[in-house]
């Protein structure tokens, strides 16, 4: 028998409280124009207040409650004089370990690396020995030429890499150029021309290149000197070396997965992760429109500037600082995201249920109507709405032919803070709806009807069969699925930026980056940056880095936080 | 007190399929009935039907002497226990039991005190607070069984609950149902296609086919007095030997013909033919295997075989063979009862010679398929 | 075991309606205080029918709660009367048949006003591609004069061009995306290496960096190799399915409920991996490869980003989404509108069709894959 843990309820219990503040600053921002009588509330605020005193409310309740059981239960197993077993609650601190774990492992294995190669030189015969500098030679000494040759080949390849162009970029790396554009006398045309010298771009890229060819060179390298020591263990055992034919035939067979792999792995290093390092490197340098490396300025390292830059509170030229406008759009990417992922979840699910009911006809008529919204490409949906509902759009006319509102005022759905917020999230569920229905009605289907019998046997109503079987059913099933939604949405670009391109304007909060909307996240924030006029790319990669940055902890505190409340009790 | 009573019910689903046909049965207080037969035979549906999650589409039950048709499930006062356990996989076994208690709004105190005492009468205090998806099947089956057990309900219904153990965990826990049995005071009603779970375990067994109910008889009565060919080959393993016959009647003293042989209805079996007055005629003989036993030498009395395989069961050794004209006999033979020269002369293609005894004979109409000393209308 | 009803339900019900019949008497005051207004007559009439919905709303809860108090007394009454049958069956009905027919009916009410929601832009679409008096934006729907005068203007622009480009990118990465996704995800289905999990964190991580970074050094790369603006259609297919061996997961999925027995088994007849990949797996995956394929079909005629970037303001190498997109800025929009309502339905027309005779594979990929968690 265990106790039931009370870290659960009580961390509700503190976010509710803290929300239960907020909620207190909201409401006095509502309650002074009230008592003084002047100026009107804010819509923003009604909004703030009741989404904080609803959610506030919610978790402090079910805190309390929760917290009173938990107490309750654990007075009578105490007073039961049942066994107690502890329960052990991961801890930050077991995080913390897991970590330096890790980082232990890695040394090790490293350690491990180095002592095996000296071994295999001590240990090994004169072809292992020479094979250390001429690779390949051992396998072509033992008979397995096709080996031999392909790592014979790709020293060769590197060798001759490094010595006509590895060293000269490898070089130029550390002060990405030194010659920038010039302009010089041309004889032939008398005039002065200019002349492009030293390209950072290309250093910076090829730099990398060269050290990715290093980094393949060493494990090549690495792999050789082990295929000796291999290849000497099973001659030593009296067994025969693989031929050729018999390399030939693995690799359809026990190793067909590296030759499935190896396309899609290239295309992978090549366009994902080489462009990823690039652009991480970028960010400790001043790359941009003016500085692009060749026809302008050549561009340099700058070290931590940008990100001090980025995270100083400090106005820059005609505008608010980098680090408000960052917590500025970062908290309205989070808010979007949160509302985004949860309307669409529960509207999706209730839509599902609601065609899935026991007495509803043409079912497949209905989801067939939403389905068929998927399949229009979203950029004609989201444009053509995007204008439906501007000023001088079919809904306002239609709204003023209906003398529902005044020809002189049609509603700003764009030009209004508030309002394009709530467009926004709106819309998106409009788009979203159909999938979640599908994946919400894939999963009713599946729950087991048993679950249901045993329920209506112990007197549960539909209401409480939905409450305590359906939605903890969905819940537990879909997850994961929540949480790649919710990183998805805050790298959802084309939502925002086909529905308002980050409109209204948000002056207030424009940086020297440029201009900054209401409706911006921060990706489409790194749009605008690396596409404006200024093309500061080095800004969009530290906005990148830091995009990765809060997906990456939320992704970790979401995995590390479930799972482990989950076996918390499996753990005995 | 919580007899069930079963009049006239019957299932009919919309297409017109006939699930049960006209069943009729008493169930005692605190009886053990089990509904056995294979698949499809309507013995779930039966099950349903009293649970009150089948419509009861003719017919009463009566519950205690109430008729339940109208009442819904939870105010039957029954529990169930279902084949695939139907364990809520997101709430802990502790509340997976307190579910039920919990809709009935009692006060958390006498929840944990009952749920305690279950856990602890099934071994699964240590349990009680993960979720099913971290327990074995034996387990999780426990786990369901608590489940019904906590509401202390007057009548037991267990569909199928074994069929998803292994064999050996199927064993034990049969083993643990017997003793639950003698601990609970509760009606059990309890569904299973498997012939030896219904024989160990019940006090009462209604074997059913195709939604008539064959028998209905203690584990006993429906061995030893199979009405009908279905029963004699259902229950029993392995299968009783079924094969056509003549009866003679010579005076009163009864034989029976076949494969070349006389074999005299000795005994108490020749005296009740005599009783019933069966007149000599063609038949289907029934003999079941272990009573058939290996004759030292042929005689006008035994039937010669050839033996085809021989399946060495460790007590005993299963012998198939064929008569003359290819039909097929098993027979079972003690090993103990064998000298080691006689085992080894037990080999594909040996010719052997086999009789029985008149009390271990059935006789079963080639028609109507009942037996001709035992039957009943149901 | 039967207890007794608590009142409490239907008095929380006669409450709720009792409240909603009050908000329909607010409503029809702010009615009347619009309607005096000639500008904002129509908002009167609207909040006139709110009202007017309102209040008979709130006048149905009302007697719903007041037919569940009768019924709750009756019952009560049943259960102390000791009629237990009567009793049972007046519950049971209580719950399904009156309310079940009181919520269905609200259920089709909704799902009638969902359809149309979600059709409506598109018919809006449909209709305004056939206007032709006149091409700018306006506030009103059906056209006063029917035409196929923008379809033909759509011959007349780089629309055909824009066409023909996004549907070869979306025919070559039907094809090789679907070849690189299948491949990942029947290795890592099907084969245990010792970098196996780290592969697949180690795209996990990847993934959550935004695409877009990787934008900018991708375009001066393919400039250099002469794949931009003009070029704009290979750069793209290059760029597409390079890194799609990303989207494995829902593949994945598939492959994973595809018993391995079935493998081994021709395995023991003698069959190489390879074997086993083309002669026994792949014909089992019909619905998962149609799926791919159709998802690797659609998702060109969608992208808008990377397109954008890519042709970079060059109408010869635009895909459809850039393209009709430049007609709605500004300058253009006034003269282009219709236009683009007209690309839009040929755009979308076609995949649309395609969409929903494959549909079955679609929900079939989604539901089976995509949750498998």
């Amino acid at each position: 028998m265990s106790k039931k843990s009370i870290v659960s309820p009580i961390a509700r219990i503190v976010l509710g409280l803290i929300l239960a503040a907020v909620f207190c600053i909201f409401a006095a921002k509502l309650v002074d124009p009230w008592i003084n009588k002047i100026g009107t509330a804010k819509a923003k605020d009604v909004i703030w207040s009741i989404i904080t005193l609803i959610a506030g409310a919610v978790l402090l309740i079910s805190g309390i409650a929760e917290l009173v059981r938990s107490l309750h239960f654990n007075r009578m197993v105490t007073n039961s004089g049942m066994q107690v077993k502890k329960v052990k609650h991961a801890t930050i601190g077991d995080f913390f370990k897991k970590i330096g774990a890790w980082f232990a492992n890695a040394g090790k294995a490293v350690a491990n690396e180095f002592k095996d190669i000296v071994q295999t030189f001590r240990n090994g015969d004169w072809k292992t020995k020479l094979s250390f500098l001429v690779m390949g030679f051992g396998s072509i000494a033992r008979g397995q030429v096709l080996r031999g040759i392909l790592f014979l080949l790709f020293e060769i390849v590197f060798i001759v890499y490094m010595i006509f162009a590895g060293v000269h970029w490898l070089s130029l790396l550390p002060t990405l150029g030194t010659k920038g554009p010039s302009v010089v006398y041309n004889e032939v045309l008398d005039q002065y021309v200019s002349q492009y010298n030293d390209n950072s771009f290309k250093i910076l890229l090829y730099g990398v290149l060269t050290i990715f060819f290093i980094i393949a060179f060493i494990y090549t390298w690495r792999l050789n000197v082990k295929q000796n020591k291999i290849s000497e263990e099973i001659l030593r055992s009296g067994k025969p070396l693989k031929s050729g034919k018999d390399d030939l035939r693995s690799l359809v067979d026990d190793k067909f997965h590296a030759t499935l792999l190896a396309l899609p792995l290239t295309g992978i290093i090549i366009f994902t992760v080489l462009p990823i390092i690039f652009m991480i490197l970028v960010a400790f340098t001043n790359y941009d429109g003016a500085h692009d490396g060749y026809y302008n300025n050549l561009f340099t390292w700058v070290g931590l500037k940008n990100f001090n830059t980025m995270l100083s509170w400090k106005a820059v030229g005609g505008g608010q600082s980098y680090a408000a406008t960052f917590g500025e759009i970062l908290t309205w990417t989070l808010i979007w995201a949160f509302f985004a992922t949860f309307t669409n979840y529960f509207l999706g699910m209730f839509v599902a249920m609601m065609i899935n009911k026991k007495g509803i006809h043409f079912k497949k008529v209905w989801r067939t109507i939403l389905v068929m919204t998927i399949a229009i490409p979203q950029f004609i949906s989201l444009l053509y709405v995007s204008k439906m509902f501007a000023k001088n759009g079919i809904v306002n006319g239609t709204l003023i032919a209906l003398k529902i509102i005044d020809k002189s005022k049609p509603i700003p759905f764009w030009e209004d803070p508030t309002l394009a917020r709530v467009m926004v999230i709106l819309i998106n569920i409009w788009i979203g709806i159909p999938y979640m229905m599908l994946i919400s009605t894939g999963i009713l289907m599946n729950i087991p009807a048993d679950l249901y019998e045993s329920a209506k046997i112990d007197g549960a109503s539909p209401w409480q069969q939905y409450r305590k079987i359906t939605l903890p059913y969905m819940l537990f099933i879909t997850g994961p699925y929540l949480l790649t939604s919710f990183t998805g949405n805050m790298n959802n670009f084309n939502v925002i930026y086909l529905l308002t391109g980050g409109a209204p304007a948000n002056s207030a909060a424009s940086t020297a980056a440029g201009t900054v909307g209401y409706t911006d996240l921060l990706i489409t924030w790194l749009f605008k940056i690396a596409t404006g006029a200024e093309a500061q790319y080095y800004m969009a990669s530290v906005i990148g880095i830091m995009v990765f940055a809060v997906v990456a902890v939320i992704s970790l505190i979401v995995y590390n936080l479930l799972p482990s409340i989950k076996n918390e009790e499996d753990f005995q | 007190m919580a007899s069930v009573k079963l009049t006239n019910v019957k299932k009919i689903y919309d297409n017109n399929v006939v699930a049960v046909h006209d069943f009729n049965l008493d169930i005692k207080d605190q009886e053990f009935v089990v509904f056995v037969g294979p698949s499809g035979c309507g013995k779930s549906t039966t099950l349903r039907m009293i649970a009150g999650l089948e419509d009861i589409s003719d017919g009463t039950v009566e519950i205690d002497g109430e008729v339940v048709n109208d009442l819904q499930p939870k105010d039957r006062n029954i529990a169930m226990v279902f084949q695939n356990y139907a364990l809520y996989p997101h709430m802990s076994v502790y509340d997976n039991i307190a579910f039920s208690l919990r809709l009935q709004k009692m006060p958390e105190d006498l929840i944990f005190n009952k749920v305690t005492n279950v856990a602890e009468i099934l071994g699964i205090t240590d349990y009680l607070m993960r979720k099913p998806r971290a327990l074995s099947g034996g387990q999780r089956q426990r786990v369901a069984i608590g489940r019904a057990m906590v509401r202390d309900s007057k009548v037991f219904l267990m569909d199928e609950p074994l069929s998803n153990l292994d064999a050996k965990l199927r064993n034990q826990m049969r083993a643990e149902i017997i003793l639950l049995r003698q601990k609970l005071n509760t009606t059990f009603i309890y569904v299973t296609h498997d012939q030896t779970e219904a024989m160990t375990l019940g006090d009462r067994i209604v074997i059913m086919k195709d939604g008539y109910i064959m028998q209905v008889g203690s584990p006993a009565e429906v061995f030893e007095k199979p009405e009908n060919l279905f029963v004699a080959e259902f229950i029993g393993a392995p299968k009783m030997n079924i094969v056509p016959a003549e009866l003679v009647n010579a005076n009163g003293a009864y034989q029976v013909k076949l494969f070349g042989a006389a074999i005299p209805v000795d005994g108490d079996k020749g005296a009740e033919l005599a009783r019933a007055r069966i007149p000599g005629r063609k038949v289907l003989l029934g003999v079941r295997p272990e009573h058939i036993v290996l004759s030292k030498e042929a005689s006008a009395s035994s039937i010669p075989v050839t033996l085809e395989v021989n399946e060495m069961m460790g007590s005993e050794l299963h012998l198939h063979a064929f008569t003359d004209d290819g039909t097929r006999i098993i027979f079972r033979v003690p090993t103990i009862d064998l000298t080691a020269s006689e085992r080894a002369g037990l080999v594909n293609g040996a010719k052997l010679n086999v009789t029985f005894e008149g009390k271990v004979m059935h006789f079963f109409d080639p028609e109507t398929e009942k037996n001709l000393l035992y039957s009943h209308e149901y | 075991m039967m207890n007794k009803k608590k009142f409490t339900s239907p008095i929380i019900e006669m409450l709720i309606g009792a409240l909603i019949a009050a908000l329909g008497y607010l409503a029809f005051k702010r009615g009347g205080y619009y309607y005096k207004l000639t500008a904002l007559t129509g908002r009167g009439v609207v909040f006139y029918i709110l009202a007017a919905l309102l209040a008979l709303g709130g006048l149905a809860v009302i007697v719903v709660g007041i037919t569940s108090l009768l019924r709750v007394s009756r019952y009560n009454a049943l259960v102390e009367s000791g009629d237990r049958a009567a009793a049972s069956s007046l519950d049971r009905s209580m719950g399904i048949k009156a309310k079940r027919a009181l919520s269905n009916t609200f259920i089709y009410v909704l799902l009638v006003i969902i359809s149309v929601i979600w059709l409506i832009p598109f018919i809006c679409i449909i209709l305004q591609s056939f206007r032709v008096e006149s091409t700018s934006p306006v506030g009103y729907i059906v056209p006063q004069q029917w035409g196929l005068a923008n379809y033909k203007n759509l011959l007349n622009t780089n629309f055909p061009r824009w066409y023909l480009n996004t549907f070869i990118i979306a025919i070559a990465c039907a094809v090789l995306q679907t070849v690189i996704v299948l491949c990942m995800s029947y290795v890592l289905s099907r084969f245990r290496f010792k970098l196996r999990k780290p592969l697949m964190q180690f795209m996990l991580i990847l993934g959550m960096f935004p695409g877009m970074l990787s934008m900018i050094i991708l375009y001066r790369v393919l400039k250099d190799l002469g794949m931009t603006q003009a070029n704009a259609v290979p750069g793209l297919i290059l760029v597409y399915i390079a890194s799609s061996g990303m989207g494995y997961y829902i593949s994945k999925g598939f492959f994973d409920t595809i018993p391995k027995s079935l493998d081994e088994a021709a395995r023991m007849d003698g069959a190489t991996r390879a074997q086993v990949l083309f002669k026994i797996i792949l014909p089992l995956s019909k619905p998962i490869i149609i799926y791919t394929i159709l998802t690797a079909f659609m998702a060109p005629w969608a992208d808008f980003v990377f397109a954008r970037y890519i042709s970079l303001n060059n109408p010869i190498g635009m895909n459809v989404a850039v393209g009709l997109n430049t007609w709605l800025s500004k300058d253009q929009i006034d003269s282009m509108y219709t236009t683009f309502c007209a690309g839009g339905v040929v755009v979308a027309l076609p995949v649309t069709i395609l969409f929903m005779l494959l549909q079955r594979y679609y929900v079939e990929g989604v539901t089976g894959g995509a949750v498998k968690g």
